[in-house]
């Protein structure tokens, strides 16, 4: 296996026992870039040079004994969205042109000092505002969509050009690429991870997180990444807890939530299938299944978009006033219509959310994950604009992408996407775990647990097609 | 086209009286995001709150942030 398709914990176990080093896993994760990236375009930017600095960096302290924990040496891509001093963080937008970040992100500054390695800034659809990112293809098909909008990340993630990445998640974009691109994606609870630095959509649903090749990968990015930072006002001040699931698969006594309404509806079947035999498996492994009813389903999409568009429209409000040429079509059109939503509208969102935090709160008492998939389809192609269901209904790929991520963001539950299989066209198709607040170590437990009975992934061919 | 949408003209009177004046060319498509999003949010009308309040985040004795980016 060569070092660019090793596993976060494996490239960090064969560093730590110096049978790896710095040098030659970044090395190989450059290499492969030059082989991959021209096809797939995930990168905004590629530090090839600093990158080899800091890896020989890393190699020296390593040989004097310094470890810095897990990610010492390994190299990671950032969602261009993450200030990163020095850098521009351009959110893959004409209007970011001249953008230079004077510091680093909470996160960056984390990743940094727990030794990662930075290789390159990915591609966001811009400004987060949309579910593909056009600019980069999927990694298992490159003329299908990679998702968004973290599809850069994901598509690295998934093409062995970056070890790990983070992205952003405001109604999916952390899962829903993950999931398209066969890839484990971490939506952390709202305020677990802080935000300073990072370019907001929305302040209210915006949340930071990891996207890996396994689910212990979450666990260990995110054991950096989480913790009290007063810059963001969203920012928990919680104790300190380790992520990493032990070896144990065993999941008796534990709860599954299996939802009846929602969840189901409008997907397709293949995607179906391979969630259900899933949560199968978890059965399998001693997990209780229990049948859940999504409360409030009906304004989960109003609730989400009352948020959005207002906040998001007011971000850019200077923007949009001096440089609105500047902004590609399906971004400036929500952000001109955002500013015509009323008052009413937005604290209608923020009172149905207060109401869905809620009900979703007496529903997780009842179980301890609830299962599901991340998308109700794999990836269509680019260009596709619309879905079509067989009862005869249609739906905008935007719409069908985000549909079932987004409750998530607006109760700020954490919610985890892992990859449970292939359609017949060989995309990848992924299963979501949603937990209770703060419940990030039962989500990846179980998450673990599921991985263990499947045979490891291999990386995507991204450059076959 | 139901009653509640607004037509282009309506669309850019709206937007100039949020400081966002529109050029003639982009009054027809931000008329129709305006009426679509309208269309998902004016379901949240069929709420009844009672005393809900709004999920804000504010609590007061908080840090001072930057202003700047």
């Amino acid at each position: 296996m060569r070092p660019y398709e090793l596993s976060l914990a494996a490239a960090a176990e064969a560093i730590r026992a110096r049978r790896l080093s710095p040098v030659e896993l970044v090395d190989s994760v450059l290499d492969r870039i030059e082989q991959v990236e021209p096809q797939l375009g995930a990168y905004v930017t590629v530090t090839a040079e600093q990158a080899r600095r800091a890896a020989r960096e890393a190699e020296r302290e390593a040989a004097l004994g310094r470890d810095r924990g897990p990610l010492h040496g390994v190299p990671a891509g950032l969602k261009d969205l993450i200030d990163v001093a020095g850098l521009p963080t351009t959110a893959s937008s004409r209007v970011r042109a001249d953008h230079r970040a004077r510091a680093d992100s909470t996160v960056a500054a984390r990743l940094t000092a727990a030794g990662a390695v930075l290789v390159g800034k990915t591609h966001t659809h811009e400004f987060a505002y949309g579910l593909t990112t056009p600019q980069t293809g999927n990694a298992w098909d490159r003329g299908r969509v990679a998702g968004g909008s973290s599809g850069g990340s994901a598509v690295a993630v998934a093409s062995g050009t970056a070890t790990f990445a983070l992205g952003t998640d405001t109604g999916g974009s952390i899962r829903v690429p993950a999931a398209l691109n066969g890839v484990v994606g971490l939506k952390p609870t709202y305020g677990l991870v802080p935000r300073h630095g990072v370019t907001s959509l929305s302040w209210s649903l915006d949340h930071v997180g990891p996207i890996t090749r396994t689910v212990e990968d979450a666990a260990i990015v995110l054991n950096a990444l989480a913790g009290h930072d007063p810059r963001d006002p969203a920012s928990l001040a919680t104790p300190a807890v380790d992520h990493r699931p032990g070896a144990d698969t065993d999941l008796t006594g534990l709860r599954v939530g299996v939802p009846r309404t929602y969840y189901f509806d409008h997907v397709d079947a293949q995607v179906e299938a391979a969630v259900r035999r899933a949560i199968g498996q978890l059965e399998a492994l001693g997990a209780r299944l229990v049948e859940v009813d999504i409360p409030m389903t009906r304004y989960i999409q109003a609730t989400l978009w009352g948020l959005v568009a207002p906040e998001a429209s007011a971000y850019h409000e200077a923007g949009l006033r001096t440089v609105p040429e500047l902004y590609q079509a399906d971004v400036r059109v929500l952000l001109e219509a955002g500013e015509l939503m009323t008052a009413g509208d937005y604290l209608r969102a923020q009172r149905s959310r207060t109401l869905m935090r809620s009900e979703w709160g007496r529903m997780l008492a009842e179980v301890d994950v609830i299962a599901a998939p991340t998308v109700p389809i794999t990836a269509v192609r680019a260009g596709e604009e619309t879905v079509s269901w067989p009862d005869g209904t249609a739906e905008s790929v935007s719409d069908a992408l985000v549909r079932l991520s987004a409750p998530a963001n607006i109760t700020g539950v954490p919610a985890l996407s892992v990859p449970v299989g292939h359609d017949t066209a060989g995309l990848p198709i992924g299963m979501q775990l949603l937990g209770r607040p703060l419940g990030e170590r039962t989500l990846l437990r179980v998450g673990h647990a599921y991985e263990q009975t499947q045979p490891a992934r291999a990386l995507a061919p991204a450059a076959a097609h | 086209m139901p009653s509640a949408d607004l037509t282009p003209p309506e669309a850019a009177r709206w937007a100039a009286r949020a400081g966002l004046p529109l050029p003639a060319d982009r009054h027809t498509a931000v008329a129709a995001t305006a009426n679509h999003l309208h269309s998902v949010v004016a379901l949240l009308r069929e709420l009844d709150f009672g005393d809900t309040p709004p999920a804000g985040a504010y609590r007061a004795g908080e840090e001072q942030h930057d202003a700047t980016v």
